[in-house]
């Protein structure tokens, strides 16, 4: 479980976190909903410890991200917005194997892990490529690639679908339902799309740097969507 | 635009040369770039030209392929020769045969980075480089380094090119040194943005700079074949 606790942040002088208090259950699927500008990233990086907070404090499985960063990196992977920067090595193979030769895994495991994944995502074909000729699509893929092949519990998908033709789109989200239902992975959906609250079991909606709503999907009402400035 | 930088890019083929170890291939191309200066007699250039020749074709590189990735030079080549025309009175021969030898470095170098993926030849430069250690320079943050820099060295060339259209598209004059400094500036902010979330991207994914690259290279036959067969040529060629 992830749980922050009356969690403030400040980059500069104002403050982007008001007393965040909300929960990541174990094998959930939660999303997190809010306009732009009104903290989803900055809320997600405190889930890995990229970030930690100015005031109040997020646990990890019970461990403090502040006290021990590599708990929260090691359990909680990250697929970021700007998937384009994520992209470690030029070969798709190889970006993969990134994060598991960090996980100082043996090279013969390193390639099955890296072939599995890339099969189960269907593009095997890819392997040999090279980063910068893919599309936006594919690009989003191998990003996705290099954090489940890591097999972390927890995953933040942050807008994995922005800027996707509806057919990637769909693509995207079927994989990140299989991960959750069959891969039993927690997943934080990040979005601003009404549409993708479709899969969520639990949802915590943000409005200008605070949490306006959380908890599970049914109670979720049209107003406090609207309130959010979504259109509903 | 990035079709234009092609040049050293790793093609994935199934050839003697892409199998021979990244190290071999590295202190090959150290020995061949000495050669290609060294070979006196114009029998020997011919020779070595020859056997460079067999290398494109051991390596399966497209003629096509051999011109895109040679295009960058072109203008080098030009300039050098204008430069013989114009201030080595009659020596037109010696400078076509210099500019031959150039040639021959280029092609080269490139058949190591077309034949060898950047992984292995980051693991080779680890390898023939652990000398380094002494200086506490730490063999996987050069690694990475040369990875991040070759991934995003073309991506600069993009968004250089995106940034540039979308400025004329908004009527910008390039001429304008105003309007220049703009250019660089904004591409230089994206390329910092991009710097800030690869480091985020990095931290998520466990970066661990004290890692000791567990890639390992093996000689395999073709490796000491190749090493008897170049001794035979120097041979030859002196
Ligand atoms: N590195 C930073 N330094 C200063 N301010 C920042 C930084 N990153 C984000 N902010 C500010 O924090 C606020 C929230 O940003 P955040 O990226 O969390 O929003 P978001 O909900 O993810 O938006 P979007 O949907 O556009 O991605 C914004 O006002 C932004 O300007
Ligand atoms: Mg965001």
């Amino acid at each position: 479980m992830i749980q922050t606790k009356n969690l403030c942040f400040k980059y500069e002088d104002e403050f982007i976190l008001k007393d965040v208090n909300v929960e990541i259950k174990e094998g959930s699927f939660t999303t997190i909903i809010g306009a732009n500008g009104s903290g989803k990233t900055t809320l997600a990086k405190h889930f890995n410890a990229l970030l930690t907070p100015t005031k109040g404090s997020v646990f990890v499985d019970a461990v403090d991200t502040k006290k021990d960063a590599l708990n929260a990196r090691s359990k909680v992977g990250f697929v970021f917005q700007n998937f384009e920067d994520q992209l470690v090595y030029s070969i798709v193979e190889e970006d993969v194997a990134f994060g598991l030769e960090n996980l100082e895994i043996g090279i013969n495991d390193i390639n099955k892990i890296v072939d599995k994944t890339l099969t189960e995502l269907r593009i095997d074909h890819l392997a040999k490529q090279n980063v910068n000729m893919l599309s936006l699509g594919q690009k989003q893929l191998v990003a996705l690639a290099g954090v489940i092949a890591m097999k972390p519990k927890y995953i933040v998908f942050d807008e994995p679908t922005t800027n996707l033709d509806e057919k990637n789109k769909r693509n995207i989200m079927s994989i990140i339902k299989r991960l959750n239902k069959d891969g039993k992975i927690t997943i934080i959906l990040i979005t601003n799309v009404l549409n993708d609250l479709k899969y969520a079991d639990y949802v915590i909606v943000l409005k200008n740097s605070s949490v306006i709503f959380y908890g599970e999907k049914s109670k979720l009402s049209g107003r406090i969507l609207k309130e959010a400035g979504l259109n509903a | 635009m990035l079709r234009r930088f092609t040049f050293g890019q790793y093609k994935d083929r199934n050839s003697v040369i892409h199998s021979l170890d990244a190290r071999i291939k590295m202190i090959y191309v150290i020995v061949f770039g000495i050669l290609s200066f060294a070979i006196k007699s114009k029998s020997g250039i011919l020779i070595f030209s020859l056997f460079v020749l067999s290398l494109i074709v051991l390596s399966k590189m497209s003629l096509s392929e051999l011109i895109r990735n040679l295009m960058p030079f072109y203008f080098i080549f030009v300039f050098l020769l204008l430069m013989y025309i114009l201030f080595s009175r009659n020596q037109l021969v010696l400078g076509v045969i210099y500019i031959w030898r150039f040639l021959m470095l280029i092609i080269i170098s490139l058949l190591l980075t077309y034949t060898t993926t950047i992984q292995n030849l980051i693991v080779a430069i680890e390898k023939l480089s652990k000398p380094l250690k002494i200086f506490s320079i730490k063999p996987r943050n050069i690694a990475v380094m040369v990875s991040v820099a070759v991934r995003f060295v073309p991506v600069m060339f993009i968004r250089f090119d995106k940034t540039r259209e979308s400025m004329l598209a908004r009527l910008a004059d390039l001429r304008k040194i105003k309007h220049i400094k703009l250019l660089v500036m904004v591409v230089l902010e994206k390329m910092f943005g991009s710097a800030s979330n690869l480091s985020d991207a990095l931290q998520s994914r466990l970066y661990n700079e004290n890692l000791a690259n567990k890639k390992i290279l093996r000689f395999n036959k073709y490796d000491y074949l190749s090493i008897v067969f170049i001794l035979i040529l120097i041979v030859i060629i002196y």
